[in-house]
């Protein structure tokens, strides 16, 4: 209506002279200068060595560290997000044992350093030389050599996933609560069932919260993944260090390191973007 | 909609009780509401109309009394004597056969309206998509959303979103209807339109409880009138006698002050 308005009598566009936005040219004439500076370093500074960059960063030791990386991101992701989903439907339920083990989990995972966590895990034999199944004061069925078992992948892994599970729980059980109750409430009215609620109600709304502050872990986790140092196992920025410690290329071979994080990030900051798309249908002005 | 008496009650409240806390929200409520018949609910809030409402599909669990609906027990089974309470797979299928629609509409708002439609059949009944689909077109036909089937909630009015609400009931094939102040959200101008499709329904012959303060809906389209006030059914009564020559002085109290 205000458009058909509009195309029968054109009004006169208000002629006005804009305001003068003095600190924003300032800011921006700063901000150049630092820039160009910057720029200038890393074409003029010989300590960047970009030669040396350029040979190390597709070197075998560096791409392989890269795929460890990776891996301990994706895995210990992968164990963090499903423990953190099942920890936070654990601590929303009625039964009180049940909502109980769960804080207890995250009070000790989240209240202890992971370094800790991740020596623990490493050094499992020696708090419990065997794992095995059976009864409590009774006979064992069957058990294993802890060290065969856990090796130092393993505890890499476990002290990455379990401790990450802990904050997803936390992150997770948010985007639960976040969830009208009356959404919950509809769901029952139908006769759908509290599990048929969490899968098909409940969960798709809470991703919208749940996704972003996840974007964070993901990201977090890329680089706390090289914590897994000291427990004897390697991934990109260890590689790195083993690499400088050797030839004594500190700088160029820390910008190979830096140059794979960003890529990684970025590439992850963009799936990030598609997922909260993805999860905010019906909330954004896109595809309505 | 014509009742007969000899009919078997859709709905036996006898001496239901609820209390929140040290609230005794319900005081012993008595209602029978028969198949086909309209049964309007209006009160002051905090009455306990609305508590009354959810006790029927047992989103509230009642505290003392019993509460029927089809003749069933809502929560409980009874054997030999005593009461067993009802697994929730029991209290999920009890609720697939009453339909309830919220003062605040509650539509799910990452689905379109047909899916809003579809969701319950599709996860509750196993109904294939295509015909599941098919069904929601045909129920947002009957309240006039036939040409909204894939937009999202947020894009449809307020009295849009509410008539894609009483289609996704509708779409479990509900015996019994319960209304929460259905049109209470809504801007003016709207209520109108969520009326008729009430209406609409009334005359197919469903089974309807509606809490509301449209007077002239009642007037006209319920059966009878219950008016609540302290936890308690002051005065029932066929809805014109109600409203025109109300016998309490609390019914008459609260029509003065909003008729």
């Amino acid at each position: 209506m205000v458009a058909e308005h509009t195309a029968t009598a054109a009004p006169e566009p208000i002629k006005a002279v804009p305001v003068r936005h003095p600190g924003r040219w300032v800011a921006a004439a700063v901000i150049a200068v630092l820039v160009a500076m910057f720029a200038k370093s890393l074409l003029t500074n010989d300590a960047f060595r970009w030669p040396v960059v350029g040979q190390y960063l597709f070197s075998v030791p560096v791409l392989r560290g890269l795929v460890n990386t990776l891996i301990l991101t994706v895995l210990a992701m992968l164990i963090g997000i499903v423990g953190g989903v099942v920890l936070a439907v654990m601590r929303l339920s009625p039964n009180p044992i049940v909502a109980g083990a769960s804080a207890v989990y995250i009070w000790v995972f989240r209240g202890t350093p992971l370094i800790v966590q991740l020596v623990v895990w490493n050094f499992l034999g020696l708090f419990y030389p065997r794992l095995g199944l059976g009864i409590p004061f009774g006979p064992v069925f069957f058990s294993v050599d802890t060290n065969t078992v856990i090796s130092v992948f393993v505890a890499a892994l476990l002290g990455l996933g379990l401790n990450e599970a802990a904050y997803m729980a936390e992150i997770v059980r948010g985007g639960l609560t976040a969830v009208d109750n009356g959404q919950t409430e509809a769901a029952g009215a139908l006769g759908m069932s509290r599990g048929q609620t969490l899968r098909r109600i409940v969960l798709p709304q809470a991703m919208r919260v749940i996704v972003p502050p996840t974007g964070n872990e993901v990201i977090s986790m890329l680089k706390t993944t090289s914590l897994v140092v000291v427990i004897g196992y390697f991934e990109l920025f260890v590689s790195v260090q083993q690499i400088y410690a050797r030839t004594f290329q500190t700088v160029p071979l820390l910008i190979v390191a830096v140059l794979w994080y960003l890529l990684l990030t970025s590439i992850l900051s963009i799936g990030q973007y598609f997922l909260e798309r993805r999860f905010g249908r019906g909330f954004l002005p896109v595809g309505r | 909609m014509a009742v007969t008496p000899t009919d078997a009650p859709m709905v036996e409240a006898t001496d239901v009780h609820k209390r929140f806390g040290r609230l005794e929200v319900l005081q012993g409520v008595d209602l029978v509401v028969r198949p086909g018949e309209v049964a309007c609910v209006i009160g002051p809030s905090g009455c306990g109309k609305s508590t009354f409402l959810r006790c029927i599909n047992h989103l509230e669990r009642i505290d003392a009394g019993t509460m029927r609906v089809a003749g069933e027990l809502v929560g409980y089974r009874e054997s030999g004597g005593k009461l067993y309470e009802l697994r929730e797979s029991d209290i999920a299928r009890q609720r697939c056969d009453v339909g309830m629609v919220f003062q605040r509409f509650h539509l799910f708002p990452h689905m379109t309206a047909a899916e809003n439609v579809m969701e319950a059949p599709r996860t509750v009944r196993r109904t294939p998509r295509a015909q599941a689909r098919e069904r929601a077109a045909a129920l947002l036909e009957r309240v006039g959303l036939g040409d909204k089937l894939d937009v999202y909630p947020s894009a449809l009015s307020g009295g849009q979103q509410q008539r894609v609400a009483i289609a996704r009931a509708l779409a479990m094939d509900p015996k019994l209807m319960l209304f929460d102040e259905p049109t209470s959200a809504l801007d003016p101008e709207l209520v109108g339109e969520v009326l008729d499709v009430m209406r609409g329904l009334a005359g197919d012959g469903m089974t309807m409880i509606v809490v509301t303060h449209e007077m002239g809906f009642a007037r006209e389209v319920g059966d009878s009138l219950v008016f609540m006030d302290g936890g308690r059914i002051v005065e029932s009564g066929p809805p014109r006698e109600v409203l025109a020559s109300p016998r309490e002085e609390r019914t008459k109290a609260f029509l003065s002050k909003v008729l």
